[in-house]
């Protein structure tokens, strides 16, 4: 319990620093604003010109492609807010022997890594799931229980897992190989597939993205509980268990490459 | 306080041919070396000791500093410290650790400095009243008042070096890992981070080893030194002892009316000395020779040189450290 309370005030006070930092560069951080409502208006104007050209797919309504696409974005949003630093890690913090830094103060390298910076365009892709979620759902039939809510909050902090669960595996390559970022972004893009229902794609994708790279639980399999209330076991119960899985895997991986780093001639 | 037995350390490291071609090569073939960066070091450091952990570029101290200060895993050996052995129990070892790393900044590079320390305070857990009266001794010794309030990306070399070691001493650790605190800093600077080293060592007899290349960092600090080179132990005492066992050298002046010295005086061919045992420098009437008086002794080398020309204004010199640990670096033990 005191770990907790710590981690979260420590993660306050990352998150604070990090605010700072951006309003230290006036001119920077209003850019920056005005460009990120900017992308996220032109985002939706997009989708929505897309969306209208199909009426249904595979027997999934227009309605229900958008509620899927919409609920995609939450846990990855989720991950990008919280969790972006760890893919420095692939791209120099290793290899540059930054790493350094993480590993002489005492808090845990890896939530100190996670927590360090957060990544303010996610609310874009947040602003947007919840926007879609929004539209999709009036015209949606859906059966509303109390139960059904529950699970929903457990499923979207495991569904954010999985994505975290993969970074940090694959950005922990980066102790053995000095670099990993393109590792990262070759596992990260799959989840492209997770936008839209499992039954478009054949066998082979289906099967990379249920048991390989499992994005298919950060969105569809919890969604499709959701709009069809079928199958909760499957839907919501493996999404915790693979994220559990990924999240375990991950940290193993990391564990053992902390004693593989190597460090930067300095 | 610090015991460090048969560290080593390995890397192993992709050989490559030169260019684009070696690259692709390597891509597919690699092949591979074993380095041995750190081989079989041992020493111990009582508490309150400041130890000079000297040598050459590329000998291998920051590798030594990285495994005692937890972020590099020994190969095999083990160190110590407090007790405690950093791998395996980093997060509560480091809290009694300070480190520095000269070349690197712990700071927050785009926020005042102040910010940078109410950051570690949280981080290492001090306590407001303990906070407020450390920092006022570190303002004290460091002087860093006059730029807490810039942001850091603003401060000056010496400035920065001084905010860093501030920091790494805000949480009052045990043990102070200096890695290069000199490196590029004007004589003041200098001065003032020695001073600040001596007075904290000597108010908190906080155990501090320090690596550098500066000459007047070790006769001005250490009592002690240890010198690695190529990974190896080659010395391990006193700075006395240092002078006496390897403090040969003498360094013989003189000026003379006679031209082309180098030439009238063969002073090689005369007494067989070896390169590393002899050195001759003539600028102007000025003459400047470097030899080791246990080849040859002094009154020998003076009685030639008095036979050969005529001098005025001679003197005979013991050699200094740098002139010492210059032979050592060049020769090995």
């Amino acid at each position: 319990m005191k770990t907790v309370k710590r981690m979260l005030r420590m993660h306050r006070i990352f998150v604070a620093q990090e605010l700072k930092r951006m309003m230290e560069y006036k001119g920077d951080f209003i850019v920056g604003i005005i460009g990120f409502l900017l992308g996220q208006f032109f985002n939706l104007l997009f989708l929505w010109i897309i969306f209208r050209q199909i009426p249904s797919l595979m027997g999934w309504s227009l309605e229900q492609l958008v509620f899927i696409y919409g609920f995609s974005l939450i846990p990855k949003g989720l991950d990008h807010l919280l969790f972006d630093n760890l893919w420095s890690i692939g791209h120099f913090t290793v290899n540059k022997g930054d790493f350094d830094k993480y590993l002489t103060r005492p808090i845990n390298p890896l939530f100190y890594v996670m927590v360090e910076k957060f990544q303010i365009d996610a609310f874009g892709e947040l602003i947007m799931g919840i926007a879609l979620i929004c539209i999709s759902l009036p015209s949606l039939v859906i059966e509303w229980s109390v139960l059904k809510i529950v699970l929903i909050l457990v499923t979207i902090p495991f569904a954010t897992l999985i994505y975290t669960g993969i970074k940090i595996a694959t950005a922990a390559i980066a102790f053995w190989t000095k670099r990993s970022g393109n590792i990262t972004y070759m596992f990260y893009m799959v989840n492209d597939f997770s936008k839209y229902p499992i039954d478009i794609y054949n066998n082979f994708v289906k099967i990379v993205i249920t048991y390989i790279i499992p994005f298919a639980f950060t969105a569809f399999y919890p969604a499709c509980y959701i709009l069809t209330g079928e199958n909760p076991l499957f839907n919501v119960g493996i999404t915790v268990v693979i994220s559990v899985f990924i999240m375990c895997i991950g940290i193993i991986i990391w564990n053992k490459g902390i004693t593989a780093y190597e460090s930067a001639g300095s | 306080m610090i015991y460090v037995e048969n560290l080593k350390k390995e890397f192993k490291k992709v050989i490559k041919d030169p260019g684009l071609k070696g690259s692709i090569k390597a891509l597919f073939h690699p092949k591979k070396e074993i380095i041995t960066a750190v081989d079989d070091i041992s020493f111990h450091v009582p508490k309150g000791e400041i130890l000079g952990f000297i040598g050459p570029n590329g000998a291998g101290k920051s590798t030594v500093i990285k495994m005692l200060t937890g972020i590099l895993t020994p190969t095999s050996g083990e160190c110590r410290i407090n007790g405690k052995i950093p791998q395996n129990d980093r997060q509560n070892y480091v809290k009694e650790i300070g480190v520095v790393f000269g070349q690197r900044t712990q700071l927050w590079w785009d926020l005042p400095l102040t910010e940078t320390y109410s950051v570690l305070k949280e981080i290492y857990e001090v306590e407001e009243s303990a906070f407020k009266k450390r920092m006022a001794f570190l303002n004290e010794v460091l002087e860093l008042d006059d730029f807490i309030k810039s942001p850091v990306r603003t401060l000056s070399l010496g400035q920065r070096m001084r905010a860093d070691i501030a920091a790494s001493l805000l949480h009052s650790p045990k043990v102070l890992f200096l890695d290069e605190p000199t490196i590029g800093l004007d004589v003041v600077v200098k001065d003032n981070i020695r001073n600040a080293i001596t007075k904290i060592n000597a108010e908190e007899n906080t155990t501090v080893i320090l690596t550098t290349h500066d000459i007047s960092d070790i006769e001005l600090l250490c009592k002690r030194i240890v010198m690695i080179d190529k990974g190896k132990n080659v010395f391990d005492g006193d700075l006395h002892e240092l002078k006496t066992k390897y403090g040969q050298m003498r360094e013989l002046t003189f000026e003379t009316d006679t031209r082309d010295v180098k030439n009238v005086l063969s002073y090689k061919e005369h007494f067989g000395f070896a390169d590393d045992d002899f050195s001759i420098e003539a600028d102007g009437s000025l003459v400047k020779i470097r030899f080791n008086s246990a080849v040859v002794p002094v009154s020998e080398m003076l009685s030639y040189t008095l036979q050969k020309i005529s001098v005025k204004d001679m003197s005979v010199k013991e050699a200094d450290i740098e002139e010492i640990i210059r032979r050592l670096y060049k020769q090995g033990v």
